[in-house]
């Protein structure tokens, strides 16, 4: 099969499959419709892979309906411009699905069918949004994939709380794809293109307030489905009601395609007229992405619904994950890239943890969870390494990622990053540690109660004894991988090579406009490993310190109540997390214009 | 020519007052209209950036090529939003009519479950 048959089949196969299970599900049963949304998705896997092997030396170009650019480099047709690090999240997105896919076997539907058709339109939406080349394919798929996740995120629609969640998630998101997609009329105003290439090569070097103005709309647009502060809120309500497959995928892939994007438009559109601009854009971003990471970290500490905390660590790895794209250089671009690979199959495998235990105890919140959970040591033990995974203590692919952001950040004399990083490592690690001493050990006293850990979901699956094999291989293949990934040999050095490509705005125009075939990026020297790895095995064992102190604090003493303090959290900061949609909107509407006065005021 | 620019100022205005609306709303039906209100904002700027004045429309069966004609292609991307819009519309509407089954009220502040 060659790579031109193989590309359009990511994005058609899940759609055929899903249309066919949407007709004949009433008809073929459930059992049918979920092995076929499973073969689905594996094939989906199978040609993600290939194109990810396809493309590993150069980037392709996909003409569809063979519209290439004609004579005078006028684009007629929409393209899908893919390089390896497009076809690396597309592999990733494919297997989360898979993984959850194969998870949701066990859970009920009291609806019809309507689960798989969804995933896999979610799965479709996604590998089309990291192939393409052109700026509003890019925002149809962007509205697919929210649409899509809408749905799967308020479908359990016999309790109130996953609607107030989902309407939440679709208010917000909404918002943001109008923003996106005024800053594309606008691009296109300026300009009269939409393929990323042409429109880079017709804005050229100029910068004024139209450009300006148009990137904040876009980046916004994407940081609200990033989940950056101030434009997160919806984050946390939608993972804390959608069913546990689909919050591996939201966490997992979702958030980190909009970081991915903003990198993408930045690099092929924004890089020259702000280039003058480029140090204050890159202060300005790392600011953004440390305010995210502290409060995300913050809030993690202080949940006591499980999919809640996690949820809010996803806020506070974003948060690095935008850091490694603000830096603005390769290395750091590079560090991004193996960072949501690996974060996105850790994050998977805990979702699916957390799932597991819903499945076995039939409760979510910790408080009521305490010491439920002993003799699940399997599950406790890929708990463990979730959490060590987060503080990238250990062979986890996010020690990679850590180092070169850390590294890139030192380079460009920035790097108090390292500091947040390892703040982000220690708290969101010691959350989902004291989870686990105070759930599958049953230390210390129960967790306080609080508002939201008394959302109580209603258990997806029929209570059985022990964990099924189909919901815990899921669990299991994804942390162990995201192990695997870090022993991948010259993982950093060939990302490196891969990032140079992406951030150079004149091979991606020429290989897309001028059929130019690219040369094969050669791997570059990475660094040693030894700083980082000091780094973070300090903060794994900050972590479990601060996870011990917690559950123990009775035992030991006055001195460690500030961790009760802790665990509390600020009564404002949760009182701002209201669950009211305007406050969501007003809270976006004040960060976009606090964003647009930064912007007029360092990058005119 | 400021009379040129109406349409612009006329996207933004309708732009600002959809999302006030939505802020301050105390009926989640009335948010999701504010919603679409919103959305056609959109519709006014992806027209007016297509418009040219003497343009006729973009159908060449009975005209000579050449004519001024406006820009298709915002008109098709205004479709293509329009499209999104009504799916958006019906599904935030039809997780309002639930909520209003199982909770009863349709106020924002009523249905503020999960906080924190």
């Amino acid at each position: 099969m060659t790579i031109t048959t193989l590309i359009p089949l990511p994005i058609a196969n899940p759609l055929i499959a899903a249309a066919f299970i949407a007709l004949t599900g009433n008809w073929i049963g459930r059992r049918a419709s979920d092995s076929i949304a499973i073969a689905s998705a594996g094939a989906n896997l199978i040609f993600a892979l290939l194109i990810l092997r396809g493309t590993w030396y150069h980037p392709y170009v996909y003409w569809f309906g063979n519209w290439w650019p004609r004579s005078n480099n006028v684009v007629l047709g929409i393209c899908f411009s893919i390089d390896a690090i497009g076809a690396a999240l597309a592999v990733l997105v494919s297997l989360l699905t898979t993984a959850a896919l194969i998870f949701s076997w066990k859970i009920f539907n009291d609806t019809e069918n309507h689960l798989q058709p969804l995933m896999l339109i979610f799965m479709a939406a996604m590998c089309g949004f990291s192939y393409t080349g052109d700026l509003f394919n890019l925002f149809v798929f962007f509205e697919l994939m929210s649409v899509s996740a809408f749905a799967l995120c308020g479908l359990k629609t016999l309790e109130p709380a996953p609607l107030q969640g989902a309407f939440n998630f679709a208010v917000v998101n909404t918002i943001g794809a109008f923003m996106i997609l005024i800053g594309i009329g606008l691009l296109y105003a300026r300009t009269g293109a939409l393929n990323f290439a042409e429109v880079g090569r017709s804005l050229g070097t100029r910068s004024d307030a139209l450009v300006l103005v148009a990137f904040l709309l876009i980046s916004v647009g994407y940081f609200a489905k990033a989940a950056i502060v101030p434009f997160h809120f919806w984050l946390a309500d939608a993972h804390s009601v959608a069913p546990t497959p689909v919050c591996v995928l939201f966490s997992g892939i979702m958030v980190e395609l909009g970081i991915y994007a903003v990198a993408r438009i930045y690099w092929t559109i924004f890089r020259a007229p702000l280039a003058s601009h480029a140090p204050e854009l890159r202060n300005i971003l790392l600011v953004i992405a440390a305010v995210t990471s502290l409060l995300g970290g913050f809030m993690c500490y202080v949940e006591h619904h499980l999919k809640r905390l996690l949820a809010f660590s996803t806020i506070s790895h974003a948060g690095l994950m935008l850091a490694g794209v603000g830096l603005l250089t390769s290395k750091a671009l590079a560090g991004f890239v193996i960072y949501v690979l690996s974060h996105g199959l850790i994050k998977g495998g805990l979702f699916l943890c957390a799932g597991i235990i819903l499945h076995r105890l039939q409760k979510i919140g910790e408080s009521h969870l305490h010491g439920r959970g002993r003799g699940m040591w399997f599950t406790a033990s890929l708990f463990i390494l979730g959490a060590m995974g987060l503080a990238a203590s250990g062979p986890f692919g996010t020690l990679l990622g850590e180092n070169m952001i850390s590294e890139a950040a030192k380079e460009v004399g920035q790097g108090w990053f390292a500091y947040i990083f390892m703040f982000v490592e220690i708290v969101t690690g010691a959350a989902v540690l004291r989870a686990t001493f105070r759930i599958f050990f049953g230390w210390g006293k129960p967790a306080p109660t609080d508002k939201s850990s008394q959302v109580d979901e209603a258990p997806e699956t029929k209570q059985g004894g022990g964990t099924p094999a189909l919901m815990f291989l899921p669990a299991a293949a994804l942390i162990l991988l995201g192990i695997c990934i870090s022993g991948m040999p010259q993982l950093r050095s060939i990302a490196h090579a891969n990032a140079e490509l992406f951030i150079n705005q004149t091979s991606y125009a020429s290989s897309v406009l001028n059929n130019l075939q690219l040369a094969a990026p050669e791997p570059i020297e990475s660094g040693p490993l030894t700083a980082s790895i000091i780094r973070c095995l300090t903060a794994g064992l900050l972590a479990f310190l601060m996870a011990f102190a917690t559950v123990f604090r009775d035992r030991l003493g006055m001195a460690l109540s500030f961790t009760r303090r802790l665990e509390l959290g600020n009564s404002l900061l949760r009182q701002v997390h209201s669950g009211h949609p305007g406050d969501y909107v007003a809270w976006l509407t004040f960060g976009t214009a606090l964003l647009g006065g930064v912007f007029v005021w360092f990058l005119r | 020519m400021i009379l040129a620019h109406v349409p612009y100022f006329v996207a933004a205005w309708i732009f600002l007052w959809g999302l006030y609306g939505i802020v301050t709303s105390k009926n989640l039906v009335h948010q999701v209209i504010c919603l679409a209100i919103v959305q056609t904002s959109t519709y006014v700027l992806l027209l007016a950036v297509g418009f040219k004045t003497g343009g006729t429309a973009p159908v060449f069966a009975d005209i000579p090529v050449g004519t001024v004609v406006v820009d298709p292609l915002v008109q098709a991307l205004m479709l293509t939003d329009v499209v999104v819009e009504a799916t958006v519309m019906a599904l935030l509407l039809s997780m309002v009519v639930k909520a209003n089954e199982l909770v009863g009220t349709i106020d924002p502040e009523e249905l503020k479950i999960m906080q924190g």
